[in-house]
C-alpha cells in the first residue's frame, strides 16, 4: 500500500514540476557559479590553509553542498505543509485514510529527491571541474547519509508541526538554519569558533553530517568516521520519534483549535 | 443501526494569541450542546442559516476538527481516540476549486487521491472510471483541473469522496454551483447511494433539495439544533414556512422542544 502512495506522490510532483518546468536549469546554473566562487576563494587563501587535513576547496565543496542539500530537505516538510495550506488542499488531505506523519513524510520525498540529485549534480560538477583528490569510504559515506537524512526528516517534521499548529515553521527553520550556517562547519571549521559556540555547534546534528561526510570523502576509512557516524545515530534515534509526536500532536491541536486550514 | 451519533457536542472557537492579548469574549459557540443521531443508509439533511454550525457538524464527523465537550461517534469510533478509522468511513465531498491540484488533470487527481485512501493499485483505473461516471465528468477526464467550470469541481469534489466507497458520505451544498439537470442527477446519485447503505449529511440552503431527497431534516441556528423532521411530510413551501418560523428570533422554546420531540 505504502508503494502505491509513493508512486502517486512521486507521479503527482513530477507531473506538476514538468508542466511548470522552470527553475531547475537556471538553479544548477547558478550553482556552477558558486563552485567557481569557492573555487578562486581557496586559491586566495593559499594551499597552505587546510582545515580539517583537506584542501579548502574540497572543505567547501563538502560543507555547502551537504549543508544546502540536508537544510533544503529539512524545508521541504514545510513547504509542502505551506503549499497545501495556501492552495487549500491541506484540509481535505487530512481526511485521507493516510496518517498525517505520512502524508507530510511522503509530500517530502520527491524534494528530498530532487535536492539529492541537485547535491549529486553539485558535487560531480566540483570534482569534474576542479579535479580535488579524494579517498572515498562508501560505507562511512552512505551511514552518514543515511544517518544524517533521518535527522534531517525528524527536523522537518518539527518544522511542519510548528507551521500546521502556529504558523512559525518558517521561522524556526530560519533560526536554525543561520544558526547552522555559522556553527556547524560550513565555510570554516569549528574550532575556530569561540569555546562556548563549539559546545552548542556539537548539539546540532548537521555539524557531525558535515564532519562525518568529510571524513568519510577524505578519509578513504570507515574506522576514521565511526564516532561522528555514532553520533549521527544517536541524533536520528533520538528525534526521529520525537519528530513525529510532535507534528501528530501539533495537528491535533490544529484540529481541536479549528487551525487546519489556516495559513 | 445508528452510525452517526452526537452526544452533547459543543464546539467553541477562540480568537488565536497569548493569554494576555486575548481580547475578552473573542470567541464564537459555533456547537451549544448538540445531540442527534443519524441511522445506516438515511439521509439527512442540515438547515439553517449562515453561522447556524452545519459545516462544523459535517468537520466535526469528519475528524477536520474535534469536539470540545461531548462525543462523535461514527460506526462506534470516537472521533478523538480512533480518527484513523474514522476517516477510512468517511467521505468529505469539498467542491472548493483550492482543494485540488490544478496542474494535474481531473483523472491524475482522483488516481492520487485513491492511492491516498488506500485503494489497491489495480483497482484505481476502474473505481476512478466509475466515480468519473456517477458524476457525468467522463468526458472532462484528461482536462487539466484549473479549466474546469465551478459546477464541475462541485461534482469532482464528490467524486473524489466516492472514490474510498465511504460508509458515510458528507455534503456541503452539494447543488450550490450546479444548473439544474446536474442538480437533479445528483440528487438522484444521493438516492441511489442511499439504497446501497451509504449514509448521507448534507448542509444545505435549498428546500427543495431537503423534500426532494433527504428523509430527514435537522434545522440549526446559532449552534443549537432546534427540530429534527421527517422531510417527507413537507412540500419544499411547506419547509421553507417551518424554516423561518423555527428560525425567528420570537420562536419560543416550548414551540422548539414540542417540534423536536
Amino acid at each position: 500500500m505504502i508503494i502505491g502512495k509513493i508512486i502517486a506522490v512521486l507521479k503527482k510532483d513530477v507531473i506538476t514540476a514538468v508542466r511548470y518546468r522552470n527553475g531547475f536549469v537556471l538553479s544548477n546554473l547558478a550553482q556552477v557559479g558558486q563552485l567557481a566562487t569557492f573555487y578562486y576563494l581557496a586559491r586566495a587563501v593559499g594551499p597552505q590553509f587546510r582545515p580539517e587535513g583537506m584542501p579548502y576547496f574540497l572543505f567547501l565543496l563538502i560543507g555547502t553542498g551537504f549543508y544546502t542539500f540536508l537544510l533544503a530537505g529539512t524545508h521541504s516538510f514545510l513547504k509542502m505543509i505551506q503549499e497545501s495550506q495556501q492552495t487549500g488542499t491541506l484540509e481535505v488531505l487530512l481526511t485521507t485514510s493516510t496518517p498525517a506523519a505520512v502524508l507530510v513524510s511522503l509530500g517530502a520525498l520527491s524534494a528530498f529527491g530532487e535536492e539529492l540529485l541537485q547535491f549529486g549534480i553539485y558535487i560531480g560538477a566540483g570534482i569534474f571541474l576542479f579535479a580535488p583528490v579524494l579517498h572515498i569510504s562508501v560505507l562511512a559515506c552512505l551511514l552518514a547519509f543515511g544517518f544524517s537524512i533521518l535527522s534531517a526528516f525528524a527536523i522537518g517534521l518539527f518544522a511542519a508541526g510548528m507551521q500546521i499548529s502556529m504558523h512559525k515553521g518558517s521561522a524556526m527553520l530560519w533560526a536554525l538554519g543561520s544558526g547552522a550556517w555559522l556553527m556547524s562547519g560550513t565555510l570554516f571549521p569549528v574550532a575556530a569558533l569561540p569555546k562556548p559556540v563549539q559546545m552548542v555547534s556539537n548539539f546540532i546534528p548537521f555539524t557531525h553530517s558535515l564532519a562525518a561526510m568529510r571524513l568519510a570523502v577524505l578519509g578513504g576509512s570507515f574506522a576514521a568516521t565511526t564516532r561522528e557516524v555514532g553520533i549521527l545515530a544517536i541524533f536520528a534515534l533520538i528525534l526521529l520519534p520525537a519528530g513525529i509526536m510532535f507534528f501528530s500532536w501539533m495537528v491535533r491541536q490544529a484540529r481541536q483549535n479549528g487551525t487546519l486550514s489556516f495559513y | 443501526m445508528n452510525v452517526i451519533v452526537f452526544e452533547s457536542v459543543h464546539k467553541v472557537f477562540r480568537q488565536r494569541g497569548f493569554f494576555f492579548l486575548r481580547k475578552p469574549g473573542a470567541e464564537t459557540h459555533a456547537l451549544k450542546g448538540v445531540s442527534l443521531t443519524v441511522s445506516e443508509g438515511e439521509v439527512l439533511g442540515l438547515l439553517g442559516p449562515n453561522g447556524s454550525g452545519k459545516s462544523t457538524t459535517l468537520k466535526l464527523i469528519s475528524t477536520m476538527l474535534l469536539p470540545d465537550r461531548g462525543e462523535v461517534l461514527v460506526q462506534g469510533c470516537d472521533t478523538r481516540r480512533h480518527g484513523q478509522e474514522v476517516r477510512r468511513r468517511v467521505g468529505f465531498a469539498v467542491g472548493s476549486e483550492r482543494s485540488f491540484f490544478p496542474r494535474l488533470t481531473v483523472q491524475e487527481n482522483l488516481e492520487f487521491f485513491a492511492a491516498l485512501e488506500n485503494v489497491r493499485r489495480r483497482d484505481v483505473s476502474g473505481r476512478v472510471e466509475s466515480v468519473l461516471s456517477a458524476v457525468s465528468l467522463n468526458d472532462v477526464a484528461g482536462k487539466q483541473v484549473m479549466k474546469l467550470s465551478s459546477g464541475m469541481y462541485q461534482r469532482l469534489g464528490m467524486a473524489r469522496a466516492m472514490i474510498k466507497n465511504p460508509a458515510i458520505l458528507l455534503l456541503d451544498e452539494p447543488t450550490r454551483s450546479l444548473d439544474a439537470a446536474a442538480a437533479d442527477e445528483l440528487w438522484s446519485l444521493i438516492r441511489d447511494l442511499s439504497f446501497t447503505g451509504t449514509t448521507v449529511l448534507m448542509a444545505t440552503h435549498n428546500f427543495e433539495e431537503a423534500t426532494a431527497v433527504c428523509d430527514r431534516v435537522a434545522l440549526l441556528k446559532q449552534g443549537e439544533l432546534i427540530a429534527i423532521k421527517k422531510a417527507g411530510n413537507f412540500g419544499a413551501r411547506e419547509l421553507r414556512d417551518f424554516y423561518l418560523e423555527m428560525t425567528a428570533d420570537s420562536v419560543t422554546e416550548e414551540l422548539r422542544i414540542g417540534v423536536s420531540a
